[in-house]
């Protein structure tokens, strides 16, 4: 849908300029709202809120941590990241599939395109079609937000034309369902009891429906992969799923998968700013012990 | 097949069929419970007590008809209670689906109270993009909301006179069916020190405790159970009380369950060896 | 390339400004910042609208080739157009929308959600086996909780040294401190991994946003 997409950016562009530009009503009405009332001092303009030092300090911090990492990789530096066990699964299931001639359904989750686990899905699908791709296996993905849809057709597009098989693409095949979250569960609960995929993978954030989609799939007999940093649904994944990616791993799958560099890079800096936060936990808890106040530099008095 | 093995392998329709006779059962034959306050709640129910006459509160009714059976016993309770204590309520919800139960919850509890619409609560309606909409709140609530509900201009509101953001507010109640609550406790308490509570399904309320214990969530209601312990705390038994029959008979099903199939799976390894 | 990299460079941007205006107290950057969340709201909703047509154009296909399911397709549409033309011609406060939401689409989600108490029952049973000493106390664990959050919870107990020690006291226990240590650690975790990802996209680094997924770096 190019034409649509590029009326809808036109679109977002004619009403985000309208909105820059107030009507003189509007904008004296604003300016009224924003004047101090009689009496009160106008409000002070600083250029650094000194209550937000405690959030300046670790962000500064890791971004140092991440920038150094990332240097590093470019430099060539070789990163050690683990192999996370799930992962084995990935192609087992896809092959799973191919065998039976049958389709991979792969939800990316029900949050946002700006949430760090629909990013993380939207990573570890290009590998999943790209493979699947390769073994003409057909790929089915459903989508609650229309952003992550629209981003998931540009994914599977480009990961099938790097399997060189561009030509098993189908645009219907990435579609978005609903954004009600059960009307979502709904039709994803009926495609998996019609279809019978022999793979289904849930990868990303997931609230409620999680477990009315992972029990009917389990009915169904299809291999079951899950990642997600939704903790609330962690122990319906573990108890309906094969294998399952617990929070974090997500993440470093995502990037594990992808094997680029600078992606590792960002992974060391997360363990790397863990392993600060764990020294200061237990730095915290002896000053505890000992009476001692460590939170001086807050800014916030106590 | 050996008595084990049958027990190990319970056909799930049986399964099924148990479940819905321990929920209906006491619907049908209602069971009363003696109801203890946990401290969760006892903290929601001071911080709605500290209130005072005139006091503006933010109601965030974020949920939709999947969990108004378990979410709706609380919000009930807590706006009559915000009512009886005269508070003005500025009332919205950050799901689509949640427009129709909020301005029904509303409506019921101002006819019960003699509450009028523009002075003493507004339905300010739905906002898409969760996060924009808690960060804009902070800046200007009738920039974010130029219209409420029902198309009237925010400006024009009595109740909205003299409250504009957050800084205005006296306290955030966030009842609401998913993580909304701890990002209501990101943008608003993180952001702009919203002094704030919650109620959750039970499910979320667990993901809750991190926030009440660090201070950030200064009390909750966790899931129906947290609603008739409310109920109980203000002397109102509503629909909260009575499900706890209905929710005490499902959860010792569930694990009088696991026990036989452990008891079975226990026998069939026994057998084996 | 300008179709890669202008929208690189304006997320960098942005999202450099949202994270410098944070510490910064001068109206001026509230002005740009209160305009930015305006955008986002215009770029949201109108990113509902590629999902309608996604979802009308999905099901007319389906309903032009009489494929299979081109009966459930037919629903759709018919459905979505009522609510649509319900909505447009009566309003949304009263008369056929309002019977729509209360007497169609809130029971079937209600009894969606429903659903779940029979799944919850299914799924333990069948996974909640003493299989080890981690399941034993994992199913433990589930057993007190689950009982300990009714009120027949607060019955079962004895007295220990003057206090009362009830299964809701062991599950309040059980929620208050290993639930809270492990929650927090994973709270900690993912809240890492959302402040790196965003400062990938900042930083260009992360490209999935864009449909730009890598090539398999590493065999899966």
């Amino acid at each position: 849908m190019p034409g649509l997409r590029r009326l809808t950016f036109l679109w977002i562009l004619w009403l985000s300029i309208g909105r820059a530009i107030p009507a003189p009503a509007q904008e004296q009405a604003l300016a009224q709202e924003q004047a101090p009332a009689e009496g009160e001092p106008a409000a002070e303009a600083r250029w650094f809120d000194p209550d937000r030092l405690d959030v300046l300090i670790p962000t500064l911090i890791f971004a140092g941590l991440l920038l150094a990492f990332v240097a590093s990789a470019r430099r060539g530096t070789r990163l050690f990241v683990r192999r996370i066990p799930g992962l084995d699964a990935i192609d087992e299931a896809i092959g799973r599939a191919t065998e039976m001639g049958k389709p991979v359904l792969y939800l990316p989750g029900l949050d946002e395109m700006d949430q760090p686990g629909t990013v993380a899905s939207m990573n570890i699908l290009g590998q999943v079609a790209e493979k699947a791709a390769a073994y003409e296996t057909r790929v089915t993905v459903p989508n609650r937000d229309p952003m992550v849809m629209s981003v998931a057709q540009d994914v599977v597009r480009t990961a099938y034309g790097r399997a060189g098989r561009p030509d098993l693409y189908r645009e219907e095949d990435v579609y978005y369902v609903t954004y009600s979250q059960f009307g979502y569960a709904a039709a994803v609960s009926g495609l998996m009891l019609r279809q019978r995929p022999a793979a289904n993978f849930f990868i990303g954030h997931f609230f409620a429906e999680a477990l009315v989609m992972a029990e009917t799939g389990q009915s169904t007999g299809a291999i079951q992969i899950a990642g997600t940093d939704s903790d609330a649904q962690l122990p319906f994944f573990i108890t309906s799923c094969d294998y399952t990616l617990i929070g974090e791993e997500l993440y470093a799958a995502s990037v594990y998968l992808s094997g680029e560099p600078l992606l590792l890079g960002s992974l060391k800096a997360q363990d790397a700013a863990k392993l600060l936060i764990i020294v200061y936990v237990v730095i915290g808890v002896v000053a505890a012990f000992l009476n001692l106040k460590l939170d001086f530099w807050t800014g916030q008095g106590g | 097949m050996s008595l084990g093995a049958r027990l190990a392998r319970v056909d799930r329709r049986l399964i099924f069929l148990l479940m819905t006779l321990a929920v209906a059962g006491p619907i049908l034959i209602p069971i009363k419970l003696p109801i203890i306050v946990s401290k969760e709640v006892e903290d929601f129910y001071r911080e709605i007590e500290a209130l005072s006459p005139g006091d503006h509160v933010l109601l965030a009714i974020d949920y939709e008809p999947d969990v108004m059976a378990e979410l709706s016993p609380m919000s009930e309770a807590v706006l009559d209670r915000l009512f009886a204590k005269d508070t003005k309520i500025v009332a919205l919800t950050l799901y689509p689906g949640g427009v129709g139960i909020a301005q029904g919850l509303l409506e019921e509890a101002a006819a019960r109270h003699g509450k009028t619409y523009g002075e003493d609560y507004v339905f300010l309606g739905y906002n898409p993009d969760y996060s924009g909409t808690m960060l804009r709140l902070g800046e200007s609530i009738k920039a974010t909301y130029p219209t409420d509900q029902f198309g009237r201009d925010t400006r024009d509101l009595p109740i909205l006179r003299d409250c504009d953001a957050y800084r205005d507010l006296s306290l955030l109640v966030s009842i609401c069916g998913s993580q909304l609550s701890e990002f209501w406790a990101a943008y608003a308490g993180g952001r702009y020190g919203q002094r704030m509570v919650s109620g959750n399904t039970a499910v979320q309320a667990i993901l809750i405790y991190p926030f009440y214990q660090s201070g950030q969530i200064k009390g909750f209601l966790g899931g129906l159970k947290g609603a008739a312990e409310y109920e109980t705390r203000i002397q109102r038994p509503g629909q909260g009380v009575r499900g706890m029959g209905s929710q005490t008979a499902g959860h010792v099903v569930i694990v009088l369950l696991v026990l036989v199939g452990n008891a079975g799976y226990l026998a069939a390894r026994r057998r084996r060896a | 390339m300008l179709q890669r990299s202008l929208p690189i460079f304006f997320a960098g941007l942005v999202g450099i400004f949202m994270a410098v205006q944070y510490f910064v107290l001068h109206p001026g950057m509230a002005r740009i910042y209160n305009l930015v969340l305006d955008w986002k709201q215009v770029v949201f909703a109108c990113t509902l609208m590629l999902g309608v047509f996604s979802l009308i154009r999905f099901h007319w296909r389906k309903i032009a080739r009489r494929t299979a399911d081109a009966f459930y397709s037919l629903v759709v549409v018919i459905s979505c157009s009522i609510t649509v033309l319900a909505a447009a011609v009566f309003g949304t406060e009263t008369g056929p929308y309002t019977w729509l939401y209360d007497r169609v689409q809130a029971p079937m989600q209600a009894t969606m959600f429903s659903l779940l108490a029979y799944f919850v029952a299914s799924a333990s049973y069948r996974a909640f086996r003493a299989r080890s000493v981690h399941a034993t106390l994992l199913l433990l664990a589930g057993a007190v909780v689950m009982l300990g959050r009714v009120p027949t919870g607060d019955l079962i107990g004895f007295e220990l040294h003057g206090q009362r020690v009830s299964l809701a006291s062991i599950a309040a226990w059980i929620l208050d401190t290993p639930n809270l240590a492990a929650k927090r650690g994973i709270l900690i975790g993912v809240g890492l991994g959302m402040i790196s990802t965003s400062l990938r996209i900042i930083l260009g680094i992360e490209r999935a946003y864009l449909g730009l997924s890598r090539g398999t770096g590493a065999d899966i």
